[in-house]
């Protein structure tokens, strides 16, 4: 309650606005009073108002911190991540991938740069990206830690197990703002996948070799997200047990191990030769009864989003008594694939 | 009067040539896979598995190596006295650059085209040994002119040719490695590091006749050989046309060592560690030292690849990695016991 | 007669730098001749060319047909040449490097025989090398080794040897070993020789002709009586000698008078 000059004074105080010291009252310090009176209401709520700003400022700016405002310049360094990144629905904001990234077929018109090993860091530069995204298996750590010296946020997703891949396309979801999409995607690859692990429960599991290189004979090993795919095919790879992602094969353990199912995953190959290719192993079950299978090598090699629709192929090739009908699924899906 | 004579000959062959037949029976029974050799030879014109694990898998390979072995200590001795040099070695002829070149652009461009010839026996032959070749002989015929001068071949011309050509192939060969994708890049790599990994007989038969063929016509340049190495102007002296013998010597081994490449890539340190080994043990008698040098290339080179197939099992170690890893320390052991007998 | 060697305007040069500019000369069979003359002046070249190493222009005939018409095998039988280096790389024992010079006489394919190795020691103890046949060539003194290069000229049963500059690293005594053996081979066996020598004191005792060579031209041909005078030394050499003759009195001896 107002009793005066002086309690509007102090008053006046609280909100930090100068104080005058006022003269005994007069027509003049009344309307000066009067004025005063009305600029502290002014003061009041524009004070309330800053206060409200600020206090909006503080807690919003925390938000950001945390979450950047989402990239618009976003450069790929491998095929698996421009695939990524236009399947999570990003892909306008793409700036530079490498010469590789041909799918989806948009891909192929954005600008280059560079190879999948050696990615011209001054073509990255000069695209003055917001983010860069790189894989672990090919992107050079020195090269990674030469753009972060540069200025530029880089990010390296690892694709060495199928977790990886999963758990890497939810990273870039979450890099690229939109951490839902991520869950989204990886929900539906998710999906997919145990629809093939229910499809081929019942069948044996089939000794498999896939193959990338004839000659020499380069094959998938250990620790490579492939075999994982191989094993929820169905499947057994034969060169399974060993530590290396790829390995040169000799052909006698071809022949020990006697694979079921042989797949040529090389690049440009012809269906119609690879059966001669392995012709003289008789004795090997694949060969004998003409399961020797080439197949185009992008969707399985590429430790992208694809992978479920690899797997289907893959359990296609190992397993495709398991998928002929609809007749031979129970009634809860699963299919009666017993048969080898 | 301690020389050369028939009974040393015969000795040292001999022993040699049984170790060889050892070696090719060891390496056939030994791998990464247990073998039944009962099955295998009962079975051995139906499918079985034991039966092609040693006829279709293993036997090719360890013919393929004698051969290579053989070849690449051979063209190693004859070069080292061609070149007047003890460092000399098959590849820096130069020829298995080209070859490597070669073999690297079918790698690149037709990997699968396989050549219309029967299967079944004789197994499948790629194009890629065939383009290696025709690497290697471009690559000859283009070292061949840089060095000859006034109908000579100087030792010093085409050991430079050599090793500046060879340098530019390199730099060819990791510019394609670099441009192509990654799991051809793998394969490339592969090859480069050399493999005798084969299944077709037709290719072992070939490189076999030609190998022993190149093989035996050098053996009768043998004591030209000895005369060479004491210089052009005295060798000419003491009868030998040098620079006909030096024309000759360098198609023969090109060609030699063109072939090999081109079907095993280059699998380096054979043609220059078993040389040596073979003249601190029989001498430099190249009428000696040369067989001598062939059956231990062959018997080397078998080993080798065994251990290359068993060592990492499942994998299989390029086998140029063993050669070396293996070759080197047996040659300084030597070295160590009979350097004084090696010139300073 | 057929001369042993014989050259008739012969030209060389090595690439633009000429050597020879049209000399002629010829040895008979048995004669023993000294080449002599100062450093460049071609000693070692027209030994080259004796041997169809290096071909000029003009001709060379040995025991009258021209040199081209020999092969090299042929030639190796005939004449046998001891340069002056040796350059081995390669472990080969005394024995065998002496054997080599057996290589013309025994088919290629073939070891060497009985015949071989009866001349080959004989070539050895002729050359006083025989006690170290078994030792590697690259363990040898210098002297040593001259001595089993010699021992392999002397084992191709030439009828014309070439020696180039034989006593370069020989200590006095085989120095004096060496020429007294080429002239007993010389004076037994007939042997032609022609070598390049820089001791001209040597040469004047040993040799019965001289060739005193001087830019590219022959400069005096003769008896060391003839050809090694004061004028002569001072023209070509450029130093001031007093010749004296040795006790024996028909040859002469160099006294080098070294300025003050």
């Amino acid at each position: 309650m107002l009793r005066g000059p002086q309690h509007e004074r102090r008053t006046n105080n609280k909100f930090k606005l100068p104080t005058f010291v006022l003269r005994p009252r007069s027509k003049d310090s009344d309307r000066f009073l009067a004025v005063c009176q009305a600029m502290n209401h002014w003061k009041r709520i524009l004070s309330v108002y800053f206060f409200a700003v600020s206090l909006l400022i503080v807690s919003r700016g925390n938000i950001f911190a945390a979450e950047a405002p989402s990239p618009q310049r976003v450069v790929s360094l491998a095929p698996s991540v421009t695939e990524t990144v236009f399947a999570l629905g990003f892909g306008s904001r793409l700036v530079g991938v490498t010469t590789y990234c041909d799918y989806p077929a948009e891909a192929r018109r954005l600008p280059k740069i560079g190879g999948f090993m050696n990615p011209s860091l001054e073509v990255i530069v000069a695209k003055k990206p917001d983010l860069v995204i790189g894989v672990n298996t090919a992107t050079d750590p020195a090269k990674a830690r030469e753009m972060e010296r540069l200025g530029l946020k880089v990010a390296l997703i690892s694709v060495t197990s199928l977790n990886d891949i999963l758990t890497g396309i939810k990273s870039i979801a979450r890099l690229m703002g939109s951490p839902q999409r991520g869950e989204k995607l990886v929900g539906a690859i998710e999906a997919d996948i145990q629809y093939i692990k229910k499809r081929v429960a019942g069948a044996p599991r089939r000794p498999v070799l896939l193959a990338v290189g004839i000659r020499p004979l380069v094959v998938v090993g250990g620790s490579n997200f492939i075999d994982q795919l191989i094993t929820l095919a169905g499947g057994e790879n034969i060169a399974g047990n060993s530590a290396q992602p790829w390995l040169n094969l000799p052909e006698e353990y071809v022949v020990a191990k006697a694979p079921q199912v042989i797949i040529e995953a090389g690049m440009g190959s012809e269906r119609q030769q690879s059966g001669n290719r392995w012709g003289d192993l008789k004795s090997v079950p694949a060969v004998a009864n003409g399961r020797v299978y080439s197949y185009q090598s992008d969707k399985i090699l590429r430790p992208g989003p694809r992978v479920g629709e690899a797997l289907a192929e893959l359990a296609r090739l190992i397993h495709p008594e398991c998928f002929t009908s609809p007749a031979n699924s129970k009634p809860n899906g699963e299919s009666r694939c017993e048969s080898s | 009067m301690k020389v050369l004579n028939r009974r040393k000959m015969i000795q040292v062959n001999g022993v040699l040539f049984l170790l060889l037949i050892l070696s090719a029976l060891g390496s056939s029974l030994l791998g990464p896979v247990p073998l039944d050799l009962v099955r295998a030879l009962e079975n051995m014109f139906s499918p079985d598995a034991n039966a092609e694990i040693l006829f279709r898998t293993r036997l090719p390979r360890v013919l393929l190596g004698i051969a290579i072995g053989g070849g690449m200590a051979a063209c190693g001795t004859v070069l080292q006295a061609l070149l007047r040099n003890p460092l000399a070695c098959p590849q820096m002829l130069g020829v298995s650059g080209g070859a490597s070149l070669g073999g690297i652009l079918g790698l690149i461009f037709f990997p699968y085209w396989l050549l219309p010839i029967a299967g079944g026996l004789f197994g499948e032959i790629s194009w890629v040994p065939l383009t290696a070749f025709v690497g290697a002989l471009l690559s000859m015929v283009l070292i061949y002119r840089f060095s000859l001068f006034h109908g000579r071949l100087h030792p010093y011309h085409l050991l430079l040719s050599g090793v500046i050509f060879n340098s530019f192939i390199a730099a060819v060969i990791m510019f394609l490695n670099s441009i192509v994708d990654f799991y051809q890049a793998q394969g490339l790599l592969f090859w480069l590091m050399g493999s005798l990994s084969t299944r077709a007989y037709l290719t072992v038969g070939f490189i076999w006749a030609y190998i022993v063929f190149g093989f035996l016509w050098l053996w009768t340049k043998g004591l030209s050989l000895n005369l060479i190495t004491l210089g052009e102007e005295a060798a000419m002296q003491l009868g030998v046309e040098t620079a006909a013998l030096q024309r000759q010597i360098f198609v023969a081994s090109s060609l030699m060592i063109g072939a090999m490449v081109s079907v095993s890539g280059m699998i380096g340190f054979v043609g220059l560690m078993i040389p040596h080994v073979m003249r601190l043990i029989v001498g430099s008698d190249h009428r000696l030292l040369l067989p001598a040098s062939f059956l231990a290339g062959g018997i080397f080179l078998c080993w080798a690849d065994t251990l290359a197939r068993i060592l990492l099992a499942p994998a299989e170690l390029p086998v140029g990695i063993i050669t070396a890893f293996f070759g080197g320390p047996f040659f300084l052991f030597l070295l160590y016991r009979e350097g004084k007998k090696l010139a300073v | 007669m057929n001369p042993a060697i014989r050259i008739d305007d012969l030209s060389f040069a090595y690439k633009d730098k000429p050597v020879f500019d049209g000399i002629s000369l010829s040895v008979d069979k048995g004669e023993m001749v000294g080449l002599i003359g100062p450093n460049g002046s071609g000693k070692t070249t027209l030994l080259k060319i004796f041997s169809a190493i290096l071909t000029g222009s003009g001709e060379v005939r040995l025991n009258g047909r021209n040199i081209q018409t020999y092969g090299r095998r042929e030639l190796s039988r005939l004449f046998a040449m001891v340069p002056q280096d040796n350059q081995i790389l390669f472990p080969y024992t005394v024995a065998e490097i002496v054997l080599m010079g057996r290589a013309s006489y025994h088919s290629p394919l073939a070891l060497e025989g009985e015949r071989d190795l009866k001349i080959a020691r004989a070539s050895m103890e002729l050359t006083d090398s025989l006690s170290f046949s078994e030792r590697y060539l690259h363990e040898l003194s210098g002297g040593e080794k001259q001595r089993v290069i010699i021992a392999r000229a002397l084992a191709q049963e030439p009828e014309i040897l070439l020696l180039d500059e034989p006593s370069a690293f020989l200590d006095l005594k085989h120095q004096v070993q060496i020429f007294e053996l080429m002239r007993r081979l010389n004076r037994e066996r007939g042997l032609t020789i022609v070598a390049a020598l820089h001791d001209l004191n040597l040469a004047a005792l040993f040799f019965p002709r001289l060739i005193l060579l001087r830019a590219g031209k022959i400069y005096r041909d003769g008896s060391p009586k003839e050809v090694l005078t004061e004028k002569t030394i001072e023209e070509v050499y450029g130093i001031s000698v007093r010749v004296e003759p040795d006790p024996s009195g028909e040859k002469p001896q160099l006294f080098i008078c070294p300025s003050p």
